[in-house]
């Protein structure tokens, strides 16, 4: 007995059975599995939305700040003559203001670090200052094709911010916060604010001018194809440069060399904001009043005067409303008012579909069109921008429209037809700022 | 909603066909799954955190979709952008594409938000039901999470509504008459407008 308890007593053998078979999983272990799964983390709370530059359009003149566009270091990348659509741009520092000229760019941020503004594009009359070609010590650069400093020669680097640059045909103006204004590039006409030298050679000059009196500290630099406006706190507007079309606003059809104060309708007027890329300018008055000089060959101003050039500022009696901003381009003209309808007027792609060249009278673009609806009542457009033959629209939910001539890309839609109203441009971002050139832009973008 | 079309109606269905008329869904979704198929019956892909996604994120990437979604219906409407007649139809908004095209989503909002589950409201053409979760999965995508989705409901089919939809207990012959009636001046109207 006692032998065959011991017997069964053995530790039985060890068995190898089958493995279970996989089968499908029962939801109990399924939910498990889920459970145990790790759990991954792309991004906290607390992340900021990254700052970027965005640019397209005409590569070949540097202006875009891809060297790669016009000199392929690859063996696979060929020259790209247009970026028809966004691209974008690394940069060093966050740039707060972008100002673009006729085939150059500026860039600058309000950074306290030494450098502080960036050029890249033409630089033929040393609109970019002057830059020093590491080939040839002597010479500069004449076209610049990444972002390059600006050597400023400020008193206080490390203090004083850049607030706003412009650009202009061949000059470019910086404006700081304590320093005054920075004048650079072509000075023919005296648009630099200095006197006229004759048969100066402006390429590979070193030349920068600095313009301290002003009634006031200047608040906002604009430049036109061939002058220049200042804006002062006190709410008065300078301008120097060529006048043959009245554009300085003098009273006179000659060149001025130093910045002088506008009379005419805007004589103890506030004026808010100023505006001009060609040869008309425009500019806002704090109770909603727009007045405009210049050219008037495209009707900008016709509806004041026959005369095809105003050489004293003259108050524009447009019934639209408030007038909250403007925006002068080549040939036509565009207005934001308070409550957010945009009106054009002047010649060319106006926005209103093929019919509409020209007009004298401001006619509003619907609202629809900026992707107003039923859906969304309170989409409003927030600036406006205009470059040479084109317009920009913000809105208030970070969507930039264009319209306008498609001239080598300019427009950034990713089509190379013209556009007779506004186009919405696929940027991955929220649009913050944009500045329009004659064949290029470039934007401020806040990633999401 | 569902359509069904009963004899002489079956012609009328393919006309609505071609009117290509919006549908209108409601899509419930929820954050923090990724899985194979977009909706949560499906294989677990990966587990992602979404505490950072607020209702602000959530409505601004939902304008995005709906700005570059109008761009598309635009181009596929192959219409000539340089007429005035173009012009014309795109400010009132009825410029669609009148042929085959991708899916399209022409409007889109948040009707709520309660992390981690939300739903949308979504006005689409030619869309399938695959188009609308992977729209969700990418939505979970864009705001560096992942999402899936949790409910597909279609309340508007172009011109019939929840209200004309007959619910399962309504199903006898009376009901049946009576919303075929109420319908078909609508239908009608809708058809006379488009063709």
């Amino acid at each position: 007995l006692r032998a065959a308890l011991r017997a069964a007593r053995r530790p039985p053998a060890l068995r190898r059975g089958l493995a279970k078979p996989a089968g499908p999983r029962s939801v109990r272990q399924l939910r498990e599995a889920e459970e145990a799964a790790p759990v991954f983390q792309y991004t906290g709370k607390a992340t900021k939305r990254k700052d970027r530059v965005f640019v397209w359009g005409f590569c070949y003149s540097g202006a875009l700040g891809v060297p790669s566009f016009v000199r392929p270091d690859a063996g696979w990348k060929k020259p790209r003559r247009i970026q028809s659509t966004p691209y974008r741009l690394e940069t060093a520092e966050k740039i707060s203001s972008a100002a673009c000229g006729y085939g150059f760019t500026l860039l600058s941020s309000t950074t306290t670090d030494i450098t502080k503004v960036w050029g890249m594009g033409l630089n033929k009359d040393s609109q970019l200052a002057f830059q020093r070609s590491v080939r040839d010590r002597t010479k500069g650069y004449e076209y610049v094709l990444e972002p390059s400093p600006i050597p400023l020669p400020l008193e206080k680097p490390q203090q004083t911010r850049v607030l706003q640059v412009s650009c202009g045909r061949a000059h470019s103006l910086i404006l700081t916060d304590s320093e005054g204004v920075f004048t650079m590039g072509n000075n023919s006409y005296g648009q630099c604010g200095r006197k006229v030298v004759e048969d100066e050679t402006y390429s590979e000059s070193h030349l920068i001018h600095q313009l301290k009196e002003f009634d006031s500290r200047v608040v906002q630099v604009v430049c036109g194809q061939d002058h220049s406006l200042f804006r002062t706190k006190k709410g008065a507007v300078y301008a120097c440069g060529w006048g043959a079309d009245g554009q300085t606003g003098l009273g006179h059809y000659n060149i001025t060399s130093v910045p002088t104060k506008l009379q005419g309708d805007i004589a103890g007027v506030n004026i808010i904001q100023v505006s001009s890329y060609g040869d008309c300018c425009l500019a806002v008055s704090d109770e909603g009043d727009v007045f405009g000089w210049g050219n008037s060959e495209y009707l900008q101003l016709a509806s004041v005067t026959e005369t095809t050039q105003v050489n004293v500022p003259r108050h524009l009696p447009f019934k639209v409303g408030k007038i909250k901003e403007a925006a002068c381009g080549g040939t036509g003209n565009i207005v934001l008012t308070e409550e957010g309808n945009v009106f054009v007027w002047g010649y060319g792609i106006l926005g209103k579909g093929p019919n509409l060249i020209e007009t004298a009278v401001p006619e509003m673009i619907p609202p629809s069109l900026f992707g107003w609806s039923d859906f969304n009542p309170d989409v409003r457009v927030a600036h406006v921008r205009c470059g040479l033959s084109h317009f920009a629209a913000l809105t208030n939910r970070g969507e930039l429209f264009v319209w306008g001539k498609n001239l080598r890309g300019c427009l950034g839609t990713g089509r190379t037809e013209d556009q007779y109203f506004p186009w919405r441009v696929t940027v991955p971002g929220e649009v913050v700022d944009v500045a329009c050139g004659v064949d290029h832009m470039v934007s401020m973008v806040k990633s999401f | 909603v569902s359509v069904l079309g009963i004899g002489h109606g079956n012609k009328l269905l393919t006309d609505l066909y071609h009117c290509h008329l919006t549908k209108v869904y409601t899509v419930g979704g929820l954050f923090g799954k990724a899985t194979d198929d977009f909706s949560d019956t499906g294989k677990l892909v990966e587990k992602t955190t979404f505490d950072h996604i607020t209702r602000e994120k959530l409505e601004r990437i939902v304008a995005v979709i709906q700005g570059t979604n109008h761009k598309a219906l635009l181009m596929h409407s192959n219409i000539d952008m340089k007429t005035q007649e173009a012009y014309e139809l795109a400010v009132k908004g009825l410029i669609r594409p009148m042929g085959k095209s991708p899916p399209i989503i022409t409007a889109i909002r948040c009707l709520q938000f309660a992390p981690p589950e939300f739903q949308l409201e979504v006005h689409c053409l030619h869309e399938t039901q695959q188009y609308l979760r992977k729209m969700v999965h990418e939505i979970g995508l864009e705001l560096k999470s992942s999402a899936v989705c949790t409910q597909v409901r279609r309340i508007r089919d172009g011109v019939f509504t929840l209200d004309d939809a007959l619910l399962r207990t309504q199903w006898n012959l009376q009901s049946i008459q009576k919303a075929i009636w109420d319908c078909q001046l609508k239908v009608r109207t809708e058809l006379e407008k488009t063709l």
